[in-house]
């Protein structure tokens, strides 16, 4: 990415990658993404604030020279995450006069993942600031805002809020600023949904701890930055809020059609009740996709047929995740056909607990779906209608 | 005595097992837990934990 500037002296120097389909190996990036980094030259001292994927080293490297650094006083890391401090060491090396800041867990992180000597690193404190002539960085500590060290950076003059993985998305873009927020609510959702939300009570903590700062630009690590901060602010307040929508999370998968006619009936119920529902077929969908969904859904239905005595793997692999995730979801219940025995309901019904919701009796039947199978699954979905009635507040 | 979950990780501390590998015998109170004991799942802090309701 070229550089570019957001403020007097406060420049984008990180890099864009347009290719990348599969972040962390994990789950999709439909967009690509980019890993933000930013120079702010102050009257005395200059500082980089994090920096780029090692991929990306090259990049950053010529983001510099053109902007003709010959020397770093400061290296800021937010966050010891290896595609936001994996040029560190190479940096370290080449700018033999630069001192690595960032908070005491994070140097702990820093040595052990990336082998930084402890010597060049200087700790900060919550509240902490760095004078650079002008500008004046405040380091407030985030912690479990993604990882155990995170922390976000505020240049004071500008308002500029380097805000590290909070309100990013992955997003490849030419644009510096959120023009037209329609194009990144979605991933930013996504972004939200993969690594904000399994800490969504320390997102609302440091947002709080935000909002008395004079926020006027927030530059997170990935995608595009906002010069309207409210756009983002007020989203999160949504997406880390305890309200849920009228709304099913159903991911099924299927081998030989019964799971599948059950999950067709129960979607008709369920719209004939009035609730939205979102089926994804677990052979097929895109785990990012069905993240996003948790975010709002008020209930999750996982519906699975058994195979080698447990959940299909496709089954058990998306509740794995959606725990993991931890959805403000209310109620959670399992679905399904089997042959002749097994553990399936068991082994979902633990994997699904740790979202702490309340489970309703689940439904599963022995083979294709007879009619009073049919008649369980309209009982289900009468029972889920009922249930959101309680816990949906309307607009 | 009432159980106390992680709101980082989920972990469950149950006053009934303790947490048996960091020497915190069974039938210990939340309350009595030392302040820098820390998660044993994901190592979050004590004021991380919040009574199940
Ligand atoms: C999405 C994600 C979540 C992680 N969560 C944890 C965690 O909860 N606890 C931990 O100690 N490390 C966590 N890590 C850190 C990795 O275990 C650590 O960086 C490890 O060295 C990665 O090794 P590898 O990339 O060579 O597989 C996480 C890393 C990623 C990418």
């Amino acid at each position: 990415m070229a550089v570019r500037t957001i403020a007097p002296d406060i420049y984008s120097v990180g890099a864009v990658d347009w290719e990348l389909r599969l972040f962390d190996a994990l789950i999709g990036t439909p967009q690509g993404t980019s890993y933000n980094a930013f120079l702010v030259i102050g009257q005395e001292k200059t500082a980089l604030i994090d920096t780029v994927e090692p991929r990306f080293e090259e990049d950053l490297l010529k983001n510099l020279m053109r902007i003709g650094i010959s020397s770093l006083d400061y290296i800021v890391i937010n966050h010891a995450e290896q595609d936001h401090s994996g040029t560190l060491p190479l940096l370290l090396e080449m700018f033999p006069g630069a001192t690595a800041v960032t908070n005491e867990k994070c140097k702990d992180l820093l040595v052990h993942l990336l082998q930084v000597p402890e010597h060049r690193i200087k700790t900060v404190k919550d509240g902490e600031t760095l004078d650079l002539g002008g500008k004046t960085l405040e380091f407030m500590i985030t912690p479990w805002v993604h990882w155990p060290e995170t922390m976000i950076t505020f240049e004071r003059e500008q308002g500029v809020l380097f805000s590290c993985d909070l309100f990013g998305s992955h997003l490849a873009t030419s644009e510096l600023f959120v023009r037209d927020f329609t194009d990144v609510i979605g991933p930013a959702k996504r972004y939200y949904a993969e690594i904000m939300m399994p800490f969504a009570a320390s997102v609302r903590g440091a947002m709080e701890k935000i909002a008395d700062r004079d926020v006027r630009v927030i530059a997170p690590s990935h995608g595009p930055f906002y010069d309207d901060p409210s756009l983002i602010m007020d989203a999160y307040a949504e997406w880390s809020s305890d309200r849920v929508k009228n709304l099913v999370l159903l991911p099924y998968v299927s081998m030989h059609g019964s799971t599948r006619k059950m999950v067709s009936v129960f979607t008709d119920a369920l719209i004939e009740g009035g609730v939205e529902v979102r089926p994804f077929d677990l052979t097929s969908s895109d785990l990012g996709e069905i993240a996003m969904t948790a975010v709002d859904a008020a209930t999750i239905v996982i519906a699975a047929p058994t195979v080698l005595f447990g959940p299909h793997p496709a089954a058990f692999h998306a509740a794995y995740v959606l725990s993991a995730l931890r959805p403000k979801t209310r109620y959670v219940s399992i679905i399904g056909s089997y042959g002749w025995g097994g553990k399936t309901v068991q082994n979902l019904t633990d994997t699904l607990s740790h979202i702490g919701a309340e489970l309703i009796d689940p439904v599963y039947i022995r083979g294709y779906p007879k009619s009073e199978d049919l008649t369980a699954l309209r009982n289900l979905a009468d029972t889920i209608v009922k249930k959101h009635e309680g816990v949906i507040t309307r607009p | 005595m009432e159980k106390y979950r992680c709101m980082i990780c989920g972990h469950v501390y149950d006053p009934a097992k303790g947490e048996p590998k960091q020497n915190i015998p069974p039938e210990t109170d939340f309350a009595d837990i030392p302040d820098d004991w820390t998660c044993p799942v994901c190592g979050a802090s004590r004021d991380k934990f919040r009574a199940v309701a």
